[in-house]
């Protein structure tokens, strides 16, 4: 079997797989079973075997690290999605994830396997200025950084979607805000009196048995979220430190506001005011969530959006 | 009863009106409001062109009708969304957000690493009812609690009957760093805006320099006058398609008594650095040909940058009478050594390659040799050690921000053992290491 053979095969099992992943995982959210989950989980990372045995031959076949077209690197994505997803799972167990994140991982590979024309998909040579293997760290790096920010940012949707109409107090922060027992447990009249700050008070009674008090779903996938976001900022950061650094290098100038360069850093602002806004008194609750889920757009407009603004597009046309 | 502390009516106007900008600077909200106030300035700036003349504002964004009902040219211009990133607002709202964030560290983040650092034991079963995590087992082993805690990573406290655990405490040290760095990089910017300069010099191969064509320059920049910088030869290598695969310039850096200081050969992506400046190869053009009629002398005629449909050429005029009355024109696509000649009607007569000699209208030209310019940048950015030292430190920085401070208390009560803990950030994966911790103690029979 040919490289060329052996890539389309696995081309379309990766769309195929993803798209029994989606359906097990909704079937699960249903009717909840645990084989489902594990089945799903299963595809999930056969999906990802997959896609890096695509990317490989198509190294292989190429003889440079694939990322040299638009068919190529939506690929990476999704190999870095299904990625981050097997992560966010290993985190939590939670059968949630799959159901927000499965769609995404599908929605990029039938992009990238099913509407791009033919010849789009070619290996094309790869353009003089990613010749250099700073930039192509710089733009794996980037691309795991997308990556990781689409899945946070999917989490934080399917919080806003589970929280819908309920207010709800952040768990996991810098300043760590959560961490204490939720009055609801109040009801049992001896655990009122325990407060540090008074902690003068005469228990009359025997204590009842003190058991942990665990994660909500809802508390779950927010602190999901913010923890796979929290894998994305810091890759974001450094990607964009690396093509800083290489630019400077190349050409004598570290920043010079290009418009791919200017959304990667707004990308940064919006991801960093999300993280911020989590320890804002007053701001908790369903606000961050929202701001991630913006970022879900910006980061689609920092990809994708920032190559068609330069095609010479008027660029107040089709953008707003 | 309350004595009063700082009465309003003793501060005087102008200490409230500081008080409560630093509130405001140092409040949270405000930081938000900053990063995505910087965020929508930026995406300005990408949806309007920049840095054109102000006539194509004027065109393309008519007074009426004005696009979304108010975005006109001369509003743009007005405002300076024709160079957002230099306006005075938005270097102002790089500053305010610099300001906030030392303010936010001083205020914030320090205290809080000195109050993760005054850690305490806890002494009563109450205090334990106030965490999330927390349990009481029928048990006597926190010598076990001990091993486990070691096992998984923890730095110990014991005394008697109670004991404290942590790590992660670098993830507090993170976010103290990411500030540092960002306002180094803030600092290095400023530094390199006022005391930077870029220069763009087009020099012929074999011939000297100084910096002179300054373009862009700091209000504290100084070009070095006490340099010369020669090129002793710029040469281009082909493809065997005929493709440009790289330029190069052999470049001797010289100071007042032409003692060579320094010289190496740079090409594109391997730049000079000498004191703090910095040579690119950015770009090339032809200079001159020479040519010989006849017997003649030779003539070293000077060529200048056409731009044609079939794309850039550069020409030159050759006269083929000694009063200069009639001439041919000359034209050169690169330097790979062959030349184009038309006669002043434009009609095509032939091609001559280098060291040729070619017969034409009764003279037999001879082309000796074509002469190129090398494009260099000169760059010079005092900020830069510092916009390194930013990112170094924003990288660790950033790394460590993902730890997850964790903190245990354990208390030997009587029979009973009391466990609690929290953690700032990963809630998720604490609960689990919590509940493995809980379920491995074993209950003491009895």
């Amino acid at each position: 079997m040919d490289l060329v053979t052996l890539q389309n095969l696995l081309d379309n099992s990766a769309f195929a797989l993803l798209l029994g992943a989606l359906i097990l995982y909704w079937l699960g959210a249903a009717w909840p079973a645990a084989l489902l989950n594990s089945l799903g989980t299963t595809t999930v990372a056969l999906a990802n075997l997959a896609i890096a045995g695509l990317l490989a031959a198509r190294w292989l076949e190429a003889g440079y690290f694939p990322l040299s077209n638009l068919y190529e690197s939506l690929f990476f994505l999704a190999w870095g999605v299904t990625l981050f997803h097997l992560i966010a799972e290993a985190i939590s167990h939670s059968r949630l994830v799959g159901v927000a994140t499965a769609p995404v991982a599908l929605g990029i590979t039938a992009f990238a396997a099913l509407s791009l024309p033919s010849e789009m998909q070619q290996s094309a040579p790869l353009v003089p200025a990613l010749k250099s293997n700073w930039l192509m760290m710089h733009v794996s790096i980037m691309m795991l950084s997308y990556a990781a920010l689409l899945v946070g940012s999917v989490l934080a949707m399917a919080f806003l979607v589970v929280t819908r109409g309920q207010a709800i107090d952040l768990k996991g922060s810098s300043i760590g805000n959560g961490a204490y027992r939720l009055t609801r447990a109040a009801a049992i009249p001896s655990l009122a009196l325990g407060d540090s700050a008074g902690g003068t008070a005469v228990l009359t009674q025997a204590p009842p048995t003190l058991s942990p008090q665990r994660l909500t779903l809802a508390e779950t996938l927010d602190n999901l979220s913010y923890r796979v976001i929290g894998l994305g900022f810091p890759l974001l950061t450094i990607g964009i430190v690396a093509g800083a650094v290489w630019a400077n290098e190349a050409w004598g100038s570290y920043w010079s506001w290009d418009p791919k360069e200017t959304w990667a850093f707004i990308t940064w602002l919006v991801f960093a005011a999300y993280l911020h806004a989590r320890i804002t008194r007053g701001w908790q609750g369903r606000r961050p969530a929202v701001l991630a889920s913006i970022g879900f757009g910006v980061v689609w407009v920092c990809y994708l959006g920032v190559n068609l603004l330069g095609k010479g597009l008027h660029s107040y046309g089709w953008f707003l | 009863m309350a004595s009063p502390t700082a009465s309003p009516s003793t501060a005087s106007p102008l200490q409230t009106w500081q008080r409560e900008t630093l509130a405001l600077l140092a409040d949270l909200r405000f930081a938000i409001l900053l990063l995505l106030l910087i965020a929508l300035a930026s995406i300005s700036g990408t949806v309007i062109e920049q840095g054109e003349p102000p006539a194509f504002y004027h065109a393309n964004y008519p007074e009426r009708p004005a696009l979304f009902g108010f975005l006109t040219g001369s509003l743009i211009l007005q405002l300076g969304f024709d160079h957002v990133y230099r306006t005075w607002w938005f270097l102002a709202l790089l500053i305010l957000l610099g300001l906030s964030l030392s303010l936010c560290t001083l205020r914030r983040q320090w205290p809080a690493l000195k109050a993760a650092q005054n850690w305490r034991y806890y002494t009563r079963p109450q205090q334990f009812q106030k965490l999330a995590l927390s349990a009481e087992l029928p048990a006597r082993d926190l010598s076990t609690v001990e091993t486990l805690l070691r096992h998984k990573g923890y730095a110990l406290h014991r005394a008697d009957h109670t004991l404290y655990a942590r790590k992660g405490i670098l993830g507090r040290v993170g976010p103290i760093l990411v500030h540092a760095s960002l306002l180094t990089i803030l600092a290095g910017a400023i530094l390199g805006a006022m005391t930077g300069f870029l220069a763009q010099e087009m020099v012929p191969s074999g011939e000297r320099f100084t910096i002179q064509n300054i373009l862009q320059a700091g209000p504290w920049a100084q070009a070095p006058a006490n340099l010369t910088f020669q090129v002793n030869r710029f040469w281009i290598d082909y493809t065997p398609k005929g493709d440009i695969d790289q330029f190069y310039s052999d470049i001797t850096v010289l100071d007042t008594q032409d003692t060579p200081l320094d010289r190496k050969t740079i090409h594109v992506n391997l730049p000079l650095r000498f004191r703090g400046l910095t040579l690119y190869q950015t770009d090339w053009g032809i200079s001159a040909v020479r040519v010989q009629l006849n017997n003649s002398p030779i003539f070293e005629l000077p060529v200048r940058p056409v731009t044609l449909s079939a794309g850039r050429f550069w020409g030159a005029w050759l006269p083929t009478r000694p009063d200069l009355s009639q001439g041919l024109t000359l034209l050169l696509r690169d330097l790979q050594g062959q030349a184009f000649l038309y006669n002043p009607q434009g009609q095509f007569l032939g091609a001559i390659r280098l060291g040729e000699t070619l017969p034409i209208e009764g003279l037999n030209l001879h082309l000796i040799d074509i002469l190129g310019s090398t494009g260099l940048q000169i760059k010079s950015d005092p900020g830069v050690p510092l916009v390194y030292t930013g990112f170094a430190l924003l990288m660790v920085g950033v790394a460590l921000s993902y730890l997850s401070h964790s903190q245990i208390w354990a208390l030997q009560d009587g029979d009973y053992l009391y466990l609690g803990g929290r953690t700032n950030r990963a809630q998720l994966t604490f609960e689990r290491e919590f509940l493995d911790l809980l379920n491995q103690i074993p209950a003491h029979s009895g």
